[in-house]
């Protein structure tokens, strides 16, 4: 188990350069928990601080991961977790394929970047997007069930999918805000350190 | 008569309140004379009936029993028997498409004894052990919305119902009549799903309309030597040339062109084997071209010689191709001039005019590395393999290339701060790829090991589209709208029916306020306050589309930038909020 001084320093990992309030959303602390957190990490040098903007030093991430063996043996320990990251992996090509034909569309064969002028090839892809989050919802349950802060996620991919889905369509796979993609790959980061997993590619 | 149910056969057009768009599309190409595969239609008052009883109505079942019946004899194949088995798809559809109703399943009718009859009927038992696998694969997807994983060919299909139950918790029934009634409730409790729900509410549509559900007899392309299964544009869209375009397998099914292992052959290769069924498409493609107005996009399948249509819409096209269709119907009086501006886009003026390597440039360059072209366009610079330190000469005003063996999240700041991203392993899937997209920065993916980190400190130019890496610092082109005949003639139309003037930053002389240089005037929300009282502007938050059209709403009168083109085309759309297209180009002339 993570305590939260520590788990702030995790989030801030995940979010690399991310403000209190960025932490705070997508580990399930408080924004003023994340704010004393990160301001004694400051002082004892194992984070910097520019604007609102936090980020680990390079040896408080070293330090991080070295421990995540501690902090996540039980996670790593347990078969039915492990399994079910298995079947997160099968759905997450899914995901990554479905990005792909988000942002770019065939054209006599030949691939060209997605201009968005079509409204229904978008929203035929937002369509598949909502299947595909219906067919995720019971493995992030079932992660959730194993570490129950990670329920955060569900909710976050819910909120980018809705916005998506009422026709900002920046929040599909825009790099700068939380959009699907955006929260659906700071949670793979998220399972990949918790597992000690590698990321493919 | 029949209550609930409804057959295709292009005899008459019911109204799309009743059959849906999906339906009514397949009854359009009917009624048009056109070969589709036969299909019955089970009407949005059966979805109706069955929300208010949780349960098929009267007579529901039997009607399905006799539209299968029809389906065996317009095809000549029985359902769930050999020994030629008779495979329908499942789809849903509304008269409004609307998300989160239920997808198509295909390959419904296939059962161990049908996949032996199938085996020897087309003499290609992986195929048919493949058309088995995948109806598991869909209905564990589609109907039951589980994720059971892979499933294997060496699986027998009691493997694979197994693997469905442990994983959804529900049973796959072993009957396939009861198989397809399972997948048309689950069609109907679709219609209240969250999303469809959701969508209704934003959109004021009643929820009582109801979705119907088409079923369609499954055609073959994998016959023998006279069947065979492709695509065919009714202009080349890539150059816009107005010869037909397309790609055909023969003896092959549609999943074999998209699944790669084979290659296609040109449409013409059509012409020796199957000359009557070629000649048939050329007539259904001038057929659909004139009555829709537009470059149709046609999926095909010949199966035993005769040609059926499976769809036809409007054709995606790349910029070159658009603007050449748009001068050519232009020329043809086919199109007026206010349709011809809706068929480009202000992204696809921009990608015209995008810088580019001149002709021929890169055969005498010098090329230190290819890869895939996962994001387009041209970026120089100074080639960095860290992203901290991109970032930071970045601010430096240098211009830097980020080179990474692969990219993770770790590296958005330096991916932000490049001109290009390269990297060595990954395709266009990768993170690289898939970020450097969403940020609009030129990207080549997948080089090889070793490839691009160790051209550290070279000064390279990326070119996204081709997917190469050349040596130094090559001559870069940008095309100049007033030298292209074709949008020279765009513009002046667009000039005509712009509801604001457009004009050079030269021209404005003064008078125009500069919103790059006004605090906020990058952000769209600004505008409205920022705006008012102002009637000329330019710059900021007006070289994005959206803030064209909050300009336009805000009572600008002229707008100042360059090129003029994309300018004058948003404003223009920004105007008129944009019509959903119909891209199923058949109802396109309703």
């Amino acid at each position: 188990m993570m305590k939260a001084p520590q788990l702030a320093l995790h989030g801030l990992a995940i979010k690399k350069h991310g403000s209190a309030a960025e932490v705070a959303r997508i580990t399930g602390l408080s924004e003023e928990a994340v704010e004393t957190h990160l301001s004694a990490a400051v002082t004892s040098g194992r984070a910097m601080k520019s604007g609102e903007k936090y980020m680990l030093t390079p040896t408080a991430q070293i330090a991080l991961k070295s421990a995540y063996s501690r902090d996540f043996a039980d996670e790593r320990a347990d078969a039915a977790f492990q399994a079910t990251y298995d079947d997160f992996e099968r759905i997450n090509e899914q995901l990554k394929s479905l990005i792909t034909e988000w942002q770019t569309i065939e054209v006599g064969g030949q691939s060209m970047p997605n201009d968005h002028s079509d409204p229904d090839h978008d929203a035929r892809i937002i369509d598949r997007l909502g299947d595909l989050h219906e067919r995720a919802e019971p493995i992030l349950d079932r992660l959730a069930a194993g570490l129950p802060r990670l329920s955060v996620w569900k909710d976050l991919l819910l909120t980018a999918l809705e916005k998506a889905e009422d026709g900002d369509v920046e929040w599909v796979s825009d790099a700068k805000c939380m959009s699907y993609h955006t929260a659906w790959f700071e949670m793979h980061e998220d399972l990949i350190r918790v597992l000690g997993r590698e990321r493919l590619e | 008569m029949t209550r609930w149910t409804l057959k295709l056969d292009g005899s008459h057009l019911p109204e799309k309140t009743l059959i849906g768009g999906k339906g009514w599309s397949v009854a359009r190409m009917a009624a048009l004379g056109l070969t589709v595969p036969p299909a019955f239609v089970i009407t949005t008052e059966a979805c109706t009936a069955y929300r208010g009883s949780k349960d098929y109505p009267e007579g529901l079942e039997a009607e399905i029993a006799d539209g299968i019946a029809w389906l065996e004899q317009q095809t000549g194949r029985t359902y769930g028997r050999g020994p030629s088995p008779l495979l329908v798809s499942v789809r849903s559809g509304a008269a409004i498409s609307m998300p989160g109703m239920m997808d198509t399943v295909l390959n419904m009718g296939i059962t161990p004894d049908t996949e032996t009859a199938l085996a020897e009927e087309c003499g290609d038992p992986v195929f048919a052990r493949d058309t088995h696998r995948r109806f598991h694969e869909l209905y564990a997807h589609i109907v039951l919305k589980t994720e059971a994983g892979e499933f294997s060919n060496d699986e027998t299909a009691q493997d694979w119902a197994a693997r469905i139950e442990t994983a959804s918790g529900r049973t796959l029934p072993a009957d396939p009549a009861d198989r397809l009634h399972a997948a048309v409730r689950a069609v109907f409790d679709s219609w209240d799903s969250r999303r469809a729900k959701r969508y209704r509410k934003h959109h004021d549509i009643p929820d009582d309309l109801g979705t119907a559900v088409v079923v369609q007899a499954m055609v073959f392309g994998n016959m023998g030597g006279t069947s065979g299964t492709g695509v065919m544009f009714s202009r080349n869209p890539i150059d816009g040339e107005p010869t037909v375009y397309g790609e055909f397998l023969a003896n092959a099914q549609g999943e074999d062109v998209v699944s790669g292992k084979f290659t296609p052959q040109r449409l013409d290769t059509m012409l020796d084997a199957l000359p009557e069924a070629h000649d048939a498409l050329l007539r259904a493609a001038r057929m659909l071209e004139i009555e829709n107005r537009d470059v149709q996009d046609i999926e095909f399948t010949v199966q035993n010689g005769t040609l059926y249509l499976l769809q036809a819409r409007a054709a995606k096209r790349a910029p070159e191709a658009a603007l050449k269709i748009i001068c050519d119907m232009l020329d043809e009086g086919t199109i007026d001039e206010k349709t011809a501006l809706s068929r480009i886009t202000p992204d696809q003026v921009r990608s015209l005019l995008a810088p580019r390597l001149p002709e021929g440039a890169s055969a005498r360059a010098k090329q230190l590395a290819r890869g895939e072209a996962a994001s387009p366009g041209i970026g120089i610079g100074t080639v960095v393999t860290d992203s901290d330190e991109a970032e930071r000469r970045a601010k430096n005003g240098e211009a830097v290339i980020l080179a990474r063996a692969t990219t993770s999240p770790d590296d958005l700041h330096g991916m932000i701060a490049a001109l290009a991203v390269v990297t060595e392993r990954g395709g266009s899937t990768s993170h690289a790829a898939v970020v450097s997209r969403a940020l609009g920065v030129p990207c080549v993916t997948g080089c090889g090991e070793g490839s691009v980190t160790a051209l550290a400190g070279r000064k390279v130019t990326v070119d996204g589209s081709g997917g190469l890496i050349f040596d130094g610092e090559l001559p870069v082109q940008e095309p100049d709208e007033t030298a292209l005949s074709g949008l020279v003639r765009l513009t002046r139309i667009a000039e005509r029916l712009s509801p604001v003037k457009v004009i050079l930053p030269e021209d404005a002389l003064g008078g125009a306020l500069d919103l790059n240089r006004v605090e906020g005037g990058s952000e769209i929300e600004n505008l409205p306050r920022l705006l008012t009282g102002i009637d000329i502007a330019g710059g900021g938050a007006l070289a994005d589309d959206k803030g064209i059209a909050a300009g336009l709403r805000a009572g600008l009168k002229t707008i100042v930038g360059r090129p003029r083109l994309p300018i004058l085309l948003a404003a223009i759309r920004g105007a008129r909020p944009s019509e959903d297209r119909d891209t199923v180009a058949v109802s396109a002339t309703e």
